[in-house]
C-alpha cells in the first residue's frame, strides 16, 4: 500500500501539473482537468539518499488514459512496470530476458489509489483526505502538497514545479523525513496524444 | 489490506519455507604459506565503500521480486548500513550494524520484524565483511581450488573458495556441518566489489538473491 502510494504521488503530481497553465488557480485547474484524455511522458528520477554520495538515477516513461488505464515503467537501472487497467493491477520486473510477475499484487490498495487519482484528476483536491494543498502562481508556478497525519511519516512535502509551457511539468520534488528526497524531471510530455491500448495490457 | 497479505506471504516465503541442508565433507588441504593469507581477503572490499545493487529475490516455487539494495561499509570498524528500496525508490528497510548491534532506522511491514533485520544484516555481513579472526586453515585442495577456512566458537564455519572453473564462492556452515548459505561471486571486481553475486540460503528459510552491481563508489 505505502509503496503504491509513493508511486501514485509521482503520477498524480505529474498529471496535476499537466493540467495547469501559467495563470491558473484552483478553479482553472479544475476546468483544465476536464480536457485531459491522455498523458504520455518520459522521466528522469534522481533519488538522493544520505547514505550515497551520488544520487541514484532512474529513467522511465508513463502512459495514462483518462478511462482509467495507466502504465508506469522504469527502463533503467531496474526495469519494471506497473499496469493498471480499470480495477486490475499487474506488476512485473524484467529478468533474464523475460518479464516476470512480482510476488505481490495488492489489488485492493491499488484500486483505492486509482480512486484517489481520479478524484485529483477532476480537480477535486479539496476532497482529499491525504493532502493539504497550496497553489503558488510563481513564476514558476508551483503546487505544494503537504501530507496530513499518518502519511507524514513517509513524505514531508511535495512540490510540483510547472513549466512556462502550459500543460507541461518541469519537475517534482518529494521530501522525506530524515533528509532523503526525490527529484523527477519530466520531458517529452504529450497531452492527448494517441497510443495503442496494448501499452496497458502487456508488459 | 490485500497488499499487506501479499507482502506477508512474501515474508512467509523467506522465513517459513524450509529445505533440507546438505552436509558437506571436509576438503583436505595442502597448507598454504603466510604469503598466501592475503588471498583469503581479496573478495572483500578493504576500505570504505558504498554500492547500489539490483536484487532479484527468488523464493521457493520461483516467485520473484525486484529490489534495489544500497549498502555502505566501513570494514575497519565492521560497520555496515543497508537499505532496501522498491524500484520506485521507496525505502522498505534502513538498518545499520555497528559494534555488533543492529539499529533499524526505518522499516515498513513486513520488513519491520527483528528477525528480518537480523537475517538481512547477517547476509550483508557474509557478502561484504570477512570474519574478524585469522583463518584457521588455508591452502589448496587436490583439484587446485584455493580454500580459506574460518572456524567460529559456536561451531559454525565460513569458507572462501576460489577455483579456475567456478570462480569465487563463500560457504557458511552451521555447527552440524550443513551449508546454510552459499554465495557465488563473478567479476569483474570494481572497487573491491563483485559485479555479480548470488546468495543461496537454505536455513532457516530457503531463498536466492541475485545481485548485480549498478553503482560502486570507493
Amino acid at each position: 500500500m505505502k509503496r503504491f502510494f509513493f508511486l501514485s504521488i509521482l503520477i498524480v503530481t505529474s498529471f496535476l501539473s499537466a493540467a495547469v497553465g501559467s495563470s491558473q488557480d484552483w478553479a482553472s485547474l479544475k476546468e483544465a482537468s476536464k480536457n485531459i484524455r491522455s498523458v504520455k511522458a518520459e522521466f528522469l528520477q534522481k533519488r538522493y539518499l544520505q547514505i550515497l554520495t551520488k544520487p541514484l538515477l532512474s529513467e522511465g516513461r508513463f502512459f495514462f488514459n483518462a478511462s482509467g488505464s495507466l502504465r508506469w515503467e522504469y527502463l533503467s537501472p531496474v526495469r519494471s512496470v506497473m499496469l493498471q487497467r480499470g480495477g486490475t493491477i499487474q506488476l512485473y520486473h524484467f529478468s533474464e530476458g523475460v518479464w516476470k510477475p512480482e510476488i505481490t499484487q495488492a489489488v485492493e490498495s491499488r484500486r483505492m489509489v486509482l480512486f484517489e487519482i481520479s478524484r485529483w484528476f477532476q480537480g477535486r483536491f479539496d476532497e482529499s483526505k491525504v493532502f493539504r494543498n497550496l497553489y503558488s502562481p510563481g513564476p514558476p508556478a508551483r503546487v505544494i502538497l503537504v501530507p496530513r497525519e499518518g502519511i507524514d511519516r513517509f513524505i514531508q512535502r511535495i512540490e510540483v514545479v510547472l513549466s512556462a509551457r502550459p500543460g507541461v511539468i518541469e519537475r517534482v520534488e518529494i521530501e522525506e523525513p530524515g533528509g532523503s528526497r526525490t527529484s523527477i524531471e519530466f520531458r517529452n510530455v504529450e497531452i492527448n496524444s494517441s497510443f495503442s491500448p496494448e501499452v496497458f495490457e502487456k508488459p | 489490506m490485500i497488499r499487506r497479505k501479499g507482502l506477508d506471504t512474501c515474508l512467509l516465503g523467506f522465513f517459513i519455507l524450509f529445505l533440507g541442508c546438505v552436509p558437506i565433507s571436509e576438503t583436505t588441504l595442502s597448507p598454504g604459506s603466510s604469503d598466501d593469507l592475503p588471498d583469503c581477503y581479496v573478495i572483500f572490499p578493504a576500505g570504505p565503500w558504498e554500492s547500489v545493487h539490483r536484487i532479484e529475490a527468488i523464493i521457493k516455487g520461483g516467485a520473484s521480486s525486484s529490489l534495489i539494495g544500497v549498502t555502505k561499509g566501513e570494514p575497519s570498524e565492521r560497520r555496515l548500513q543497508s537499505l532496501l528500496l522498491t524500484p520506485e525508490g521507496f525505502i522498505l528497510f534502513d538498518g545499520e550494524l555497528r559494534g555488533g548491534e543492529i539499529t533499524v532506522r526505518k522499516a515498513v511491514a513486513p520488513f519491520d520484524s527483528p528477525a528480518f533485520a537480523k537475517g538481512l544484516m547477517e547476509d550483508v555481513v557474509l557478502l561484504f565483511l570477512p570474519p574478524q579472526v585469522r583463518p584457521t586453515t588455508w591452502g589448496k585442495a587436490a583439484d587446485g581450488t584455493r580454500i580459506c577456512r574460518w572456524e567460529g566458537p559456536d561451531g559454525c564455519r565460513t569458507e572462501v573458495w576460489e577455483s579456475k572453473d567456478r570462480g569465487w564462492r563463500i560457504l557458511r556452515q552451521d555447527n552440524q556441518g550443513k551449508v546454510t548459505r552459499e554465495v557465488f561471486l563473478k567479476g569483474p571486481f570494481v572497487s573491491g566489489l563483485a559485479a555479480h553475486m548470488e546468495l543461496r540460503a537454505s536455513k532457516p528459510a530457503s531463498y536466492r538473491l541475485r545481485m548485480t552491481l549498478l553503482q560502486p563508489s570507493p
